[in-house]
């Protein structure tokens, strides 16, 4: 007996249809169990930001304060320096670096050498199976000023030494120029992947119609995958204060830090090394909450512009 | 072929499975210590406890168990190491003590970290002084050290008794002789010396491819503090007779030492790049000959001196600890690390359950005090790693294992000073009486064991305004009201009510 094609309901909770399809909602029950035990469930610890937690008289022993916690973080001077230093490197982030993989991949998708072309995307796939820790130490070795490659390079054609990694002003530069040698490569797998099921009969008649290449590009490749286009520029703002802290981490120091502390570089110093727990949950049940906020914003824009949208 | 790779599937996840459950299993701590009959110190003696202990590795890799089970041989016990880096201490920490993942014994070393006090004086762990007295050599601890390492008048801990201030300057002998220098007494030779290394070549290369200091990213540890110390800024604090309360970034010779940084720097008389300098490559540039004196802990010397073999042969290293600003012998002052107290060798009572256990495990801590396992846990096994002459002068076979094998536990001797046996070599022994000497001209902190609500949760927090504004200024990024102005921030910010909450303190002690 062939089962009928599956539709997706908005609320496909009848009986009828589990029963139908048992083997379909036993596939998806890893992953709704991963979401539950790692997801769900440590939600609930979110309750120390309204207390004065201390690990060993637990959860229900600690002192509530309501709403302590939420108040030194806007009132802090810190907290605008924060907002400004993520909100900058994120705008940076979705300005630069994120046209850059579709258009690697267009380009990509023009090579006709076989050959060339795997062997280019294995090299840049490279970099992204690096941790942050070398690659900081990688841009160390070339940046610092005592000896470093680059300045050198700047000496022996005359210029002045440039301390990269102790001035602000480079800070943000030497930062998204990290992460484009790191992800570039890794990022363009799945726009390639969205090109690959392009219908070839599109080109054809395109061509018919006389489009050059770049025509069947902008015409046929880019309308194609504008939807994993959106999909993903969403979650990335969903992602809008959620940095990573890693790779910042290794960047900031005492020279630096007022353009580059961020929530997440904040969070780690003030929670884990001060161990102030309560505090720093407040700080990233924040973050959470203007992530989901704008996630949904995004959301309906894409809606109303007449895109699918995440969900 | 696939069945056979079926099979070591299916082994590798039984064996998975079976070391996870290790792994997670709680210990069974001194099963066989509780089958003992009664709680009697001699007794206790000969069970043979099982004891785990939390520990900070201040190496690069966690050492072999060749000395570990002589250590074990020596003190009856079986021992199970968890190692946490060094440089990941206060995240490790925080997060066990969240966790509750603690062991029997756990080495506490940031006494002044939010959350480990906060644990201390909820009573996470034992109050040991009613017990010290048993054991001979816990007995021997001072009275001034355990009051130091009290918290509220409450010992939760033995503490590790270190040398009290172990800082000087580190200067290449070669290169002084080279160009007809003395050894400077003050700190006004000292830079005469720095801008003479920088600029006359004291490596006869040709190149001008030297600087004077060598200094990392450390305030505290590098060269700041100890330059500070010798233009007479306090330890952390000074106190007055009425009271009063000082943070020493706002006394006139901290600003003086932030001069005197600054002018090494736009001299180029420093590492341009100090301030995004790490431990590690400092030493290593300084072994490889980019510059000539190095301001740190004095028994490094060694350490340079090794690591310089091979690449700078002809280096010889002269240590400095009597440097004033003013040539004054009676100014002569160096800070003390944490007041002599290396941090506590803490019992969780979540791990170490009754009386019974932890008298056993405090007999283990003072047994690893004994002359022969501070041998092993210093030197190693002898004639493996070392050999010893009638005066008890250690030489050290080789290096190399030496670091591999013994290293990893120096960190963790809970005692460093008063012991016979003693390292050969000739730096050693003169880093050992300069250290000593050092003593003499301890400068301590007077807020070391004072309460402060505001200093407790934010403290950290501000210092790093004060952190950052010092750098700018050394750096010539802002000038003398720019670093004011950061300075009023930080009192502003909270430090002002960390002023007065520690004033309240010291009255309170102090009436």
């Amino acid at each position: 007996m062939k089962a009928p094609p599956v539709r997706i309901k908005r609320t496909a909770h009848s009986l009828l249809s589990l029963k139908r399809h048992k083997l379909l909602y036993l596939m998806i029950l890893p992953g709704f169990l991963y979401f539950i035990i790692f997801k769900y469930l440590p939600m609930g610890g979110l309750i120390i930001a309204f207390q004065d937690y201390q690990p060993y008289l637990g959860i229900t022993g600690s002192p509530w304060v309501g709403f302590k916690h939420f108040i030194r973080l806007f009132t802090e001077p810190t907290f605008l320096m924060l907002l400004r230093n993520t909100l900058i490197l994120f705008a940076l982030n979705i300005v630069i670096f994120f046209p850059l993989p579709i258009i690697l991949a267009l380009m990509l998708n023009e090579v006709r050498h076989k050959m060339f072309k795997s062997a280019i995307q294995t090299i840049i796939y490279i970099p992204h199976f690096l941790s942050w820790v070398i690659i900081v130490s990688i841009s160390y070795v070339f940046m610092n000023v005592d000896g470093g490659v680059l300045n050198e390079i700047i000496a022996a054609l005359g210029g002045h030494k440039i301390s990269f990694l102790t001035s602000p002003e480079w800070l943000r530069t030497v930062y998204i120029g990290q992460i484009i040698w790191k992800e570039l490569g890794w990022s363009t797998i799945i726009y390639l992947a969205a090109i690959t099921v392009v219908d070839t009969q599109l080109y054809e008649a395109a061509e018919m119609d006389g489009a050059g290449r770049l025509r069947k590009t902008w015409h046929v490749t880019l309308p194609a995958i504008r939807p994993v286009i959106i999909t993903l520029l969403i979650l990335k703002i969903g992602h809008t204060l959620d940095l990573g802290f890693e790779h910042m981490y290794l960047l900031i120091n005492s020279l630096n830090r007022e353009v580059g502390e961020i929530f997440d570089t904040y969070i780690y110093t003030a929670g884990l090394k001060n161990g102030q727990l309560s505090f720093s949950t407040t700080v990233g049940l924040f973050k959470g909450v203007v992530g989901l906020v704008l996630v949904v914003l995004a959301n309906k824009l894409a809606k109303k512009v007449g895109e699918d949208g995440v969900y | 072929m696939s069945r056979n790779y079926k099979k070591l599937a299916a082994l590798m996840l039984c064996s998975g499975l079976v070391l996870s459950a290790c792994g997670g299993g709680n210990s069974n701590t001194n099963s066989q210590a509780q089958s003992a009959k009664s709680g009697t110190t001699a007794e206790a003696e000969n069970v043979k406890a099982k004891i785990t202990w939390l520990n900070l590795l201040h190496t690069a890799s966690p050492p072999t168990d060749k000395v570990l089970s002589k250590i074990e041989e020596a003190t009856h016990a079986e021992i199970e190491f968890s190692w946490v880096p060094d440089a990941s201490k206060e995240e490790r920490i925080n997060t066990s003590l969240a966790s509750g993942s603690l062991s029997d014994i756990v080495t506490l070393t940031i006494l002044d970290n939010s959350s480990v006090r906060n644990a201390l004086k909820a009573g996470m762990f034992w109050e040991v002084s009613p017990y010290l007295d048993e054991f001979p050599n816990l007995a021997a601890i001072s009275q001034d050290t355990r009051n130091s390492a009290s918290i509220e008048g409450k010992l939760y801990g033995v503490p590790f008794q270190k040398a009290k201030a172990r800082n000087g300057v580190i200067i290449r002998k070669d290169w002084l002789d080279k160009l007809g220098m003395a050894v400077p007494k003050t700190t006004a030779e000292l830079l005469e010396i720095a801008k003479a290394f920088t600029e006359k070549d004291p490596d006869s290369n040709g190149k001008k491819d030297t600087t004077g200091f060598m200094d990392r990213s450390d305030l505290v540890y590098g060269a700041f503090k100890t330059l500070g110390s010798y233009f007479g800024t306090p330890n952390v604090w000074a106190v007055d007779d009425a009271g009063i309360m000082t943070p020493e970034f706002e006394t006139e010779s901290y600003i003086q030492t932030m001069d005197y940084m600054r002018a090494s720097f736009e001299g180029g008389y420093i590492n341009q790049d100090f301030a995004v300098t790490a431990k590690n490559d400092q030493q290593q540039n300084f072994a490889q000959g980019k510059a000539g004196i190095y301001v740190g802990a004095l028994f490094d010397s060694k350490n340079l001196l090794n690591m310089s073999k091979g690449i700078q042969d002809n280096m010889e290293l002269v240590m400095v600890n009597d440097i004033t600003s003013t040539g004054n012998e009676a100014d002569r002052a160096i800070w003390a690390g944490t007041n002599g107290i290396g941090g506590l060798l803490s019992f969780p009572k979540s791990e170490v359950k009754d009386e019974k256990e932890l008298k056993r495990i405090l007999k283990f801590v003072n047994d690893i005090m004994n002359d022969d396992v501070y041998a092993l846990m210093t030197y190693g096994i002898q004639d493996v790693h070392y050999t010893v002459d009638a005066d008890m002068a250690v030489t050290i076979k080789d290096t190399d294992l030496w670091q591999q094998e013994v290293q990893p536990f120096s960190s963790s001797r809970p005692k460093e000073v008063g012991y016979k046996i003693h390292d050969a070599d000739p730096l050693k022994v003169e880093a050992e009486k300069l250290i000593e000497e050092n003593a003499n001209y301890a400068v301590l902190n007077p807020a070391y064991s004072l309460e402060s609500e505001t200093n407790t949760t934010q403290g950290s927090e501000l210092q790093k305004i004060v952190t950052d504004a010092t750098y700018k200024y050394i750096l010539g990024k802002i000038d003398l009201a720019g670093y004011k102005s950061e300075i009023e921030k930080w009192e502003k910010s909270g430090g002002s009510m960390i002023i007065s909450e520690y004033e309240a303190a010291y009255k309170a002690i102090n009436p």
